[in-house]
């Protein structure tokens, strides 16, 4: 699945074989380009208004702007640490919970209902009551995020402890394990892809949380920066902002989603 | 006794979980260990909620949120499916639509709220937009991989009888995929809900979402609560539905193919 050894052919190939064997990146990368051209001369034609949707060198030309002089850094720093804090937070909480949940049957059996109405239920609807309590700093951000990154992680949890193999179990026990070994070494080691997926799930949902948590009151920040902007009409850049918050998010699940496939590759395919 | 808490265990525990939760929310601020001006009860809850149903306000705002997710969702079904369709036929198509979904499924999408709301004014048409490209890729990304992970054996053997390229899509892929359909279709749903939730958080002029940040800001904790319970259980209501829907559309399936 994810690493396949291949044995290069000796000759270079030919950039029509080349072309073959990456056709989907080519075709991505010419739309990409069509697309950011077509973007670019409408504009410059007058064919859609460029105050509404900017252009793409207005945006390149805002983003060298905003990385000197913009206090970028700054703003990029409290975003990522309510984000970090916020979801270390949320890891800590849910992996252990979601280990005992999946493991005992009677506490899930009252647990599970409220922690699946909270999975279910649009969190970010909780922003207003969440700045009630903790004001407009970075307190409620960092609730917000725990708040959208935690349920996925227990679900996953719970669901990849509930997975686990009965016949290693079984086994385990012929052999003489204790509860605590079953546990470290079958239940733990077997839900950790289905961890790594909670995790990257609560990535996505935790990022979402603090850009809006920000461009919904806030002092600083990158979603406090895209309100302001888009506030004053400075298309060219909200739209880098964007584009950093989404460069990161794809960046991030991209590692988790590579740690999950290698930890998948070493086990059998069940 | 006992058998009756055999086969009714979960819904006993889920019940009593449930009065738990609202007893000591209840008790916490009876006993004054909590303001109820930060946290509400559950009894102001319930006479505010009488009281904005009396005044028409929970119609409304139930109403208008209902309609702007009808919207969204539906926009998302047939675009995000037709994209996925198409995408699932031919792969250069496919790789065109890449890079924007990966763009759009990485990128927090409110960030682009100031921009619709440029565009499409504030209020109602911003939010569909909201909530459609919140919806649109579980749709799209689902489709996509029931369609093109339909069973080979199932697609060799329509062949051999002579099936042509849409007797297959009709008849084989498309049916086959019909559980990863619903399944995108729960995933869709939560998301067209929390899009328009969202986006009437910041503007709005009527709404749940509207109504949950105007009361917020006035610091009206009671006010609030009516609206944030309503939309924790209309999320409830939507999952269980779906759910239902999966089973039923998966009950016809036996054997290890059989999604959970």
């Amino acid at each position: 699945m994810a690493v396949t050894t291949q044995i290069e052919p000796r000759q270079v190939p030919s950039l029509g074989a080349l072309i073959n064997r990456h056709y989907s990146l080519v075709v991505s990368t010419i739309s990409v380009l069509v697309f950011l051209a077509l973007w670019q001369i409408s504009a410059d034609q007058g064919w859609i208004n460029a105050r509404y949707t900017s252009t793409p060198s207005a945006v390149a030309r805002a983003a060298l702007v905003i990385f000197r002089t913009d206090n970028f850094f700054y703003h990029a720093w409290v975003s990522l640490s309510e984000f970090g804090i916020g979801f270390a937070l949320a890891l800590v909480v849910s992996v252990p919970l979601g280990l005992v949940l999946g493991t005992s049957r009677s506490i899930r059996l009252f647990v599970e209902p409220p922690l699946m109405a909270m999975y279910t239920a649009p969190r970010l609807a909780l922003l207003p009551i969440l700045i009630v309590w903790l004001g407009i700093g970075m307190a409620s951000k960092v609730a917000i995020v725990f708040l959208g990154a935690i349920f996925p992680i227990i679900v996953n949890t719970i669901a990849g402890v509930r997975d686990a193999d009965p016949r290693l179990i079984q086994a385990a026990r012929a052999f003489g394990a204790t509860r605590l070994d079953i546990f470290t070494k079958i239940l733990i080691p077997g839900c950790l892809p289905a961890i790594l997926m909670g995790i990257r799930l609560g990535i996505g949902r935790g990022l979402l949380s603090v850009i809006v948590g920000e461009m919904f009151v806030s002092e600083a920040g990158i979603g406090y920066q895209i309100m302001t902007y888009g506030q004053g009409m400075q298309i060219d850049k909200l739209l880098v902002y964007a584009f950093v918050v989404s460069i990161f998010g794809y960046s991030l699940t991209l590692a988790v989603k590579l740690m999950e496939d290698h930890i998948r590759s070493w086990r059998p395919a069940s | 006794m006992i058998g009756v808490w055999r086969r009714h265990q979960a819904l006993i525990s889920g019940v009593t979980s449930f009065a738990i939760i609202l007893a000591a929310w209840q008790l916490a601020v009876d006993f004054g260990l909590v303001k109820a001006f930060f946290v509400s009860s559950p009894a102001l809850v319930t006479t505010q909620f009488i009281k904005q149903l009396h005044s028409g306000e929970v119609l409304t705002n139930l109403s208008v949120s209902l309609y702007e997710f009808a919207w969204g969702l539906g926009l998302a079904v047939v675009v995000g499916g037709a994209c996925g369709i198409f995408a699932s036929w031919s792969r250069t198509f496919e790789a065109v639509l890449e890079p924007f979904i990966w763009f759009k499924y990485s990128s927090p999408t409110i960030a682009f709220y100031p921009i619709f709301v440029a565009w499409l004014g504030l209020g109602e048409p911003t939010i569909i937009a909201i909530s459609f490209i919140f919806a649109i890729t579980p749709v799209y990304a689902n489709t996509l991989s029931g369609i093109k992970n339909a069973d080979p054996d199932l697609i060799r053997a329509a062949r051999s009888f002579g099936a042509r390229r849409h007797d297959l899509f009709l008849k084989v892929a498309l049916p086959g995929s019909v559980p990863i359909l619903v399944a995108g279709l729960r995933l869709a749903v939560g998301r067209a809900l929390t899009g328009v939730v969202a986006a009437e958080l910041f503007g709005a002029t009527a709404g749940l979402g509207f109504a949950i940040s105007f009361y917020g800001q006035k610091l009206k904790t009671n006010e609030m609560m009516v609206s944030l319970m309503l939309v924790v259980i209309l999320g409830i209501i939507f999952n269980q539905l779906l759910s239902l829907l999966e089973s039923a559309t998966d009950s016809w399936r036996t054997g290890p193919g059989r999604a959970e």
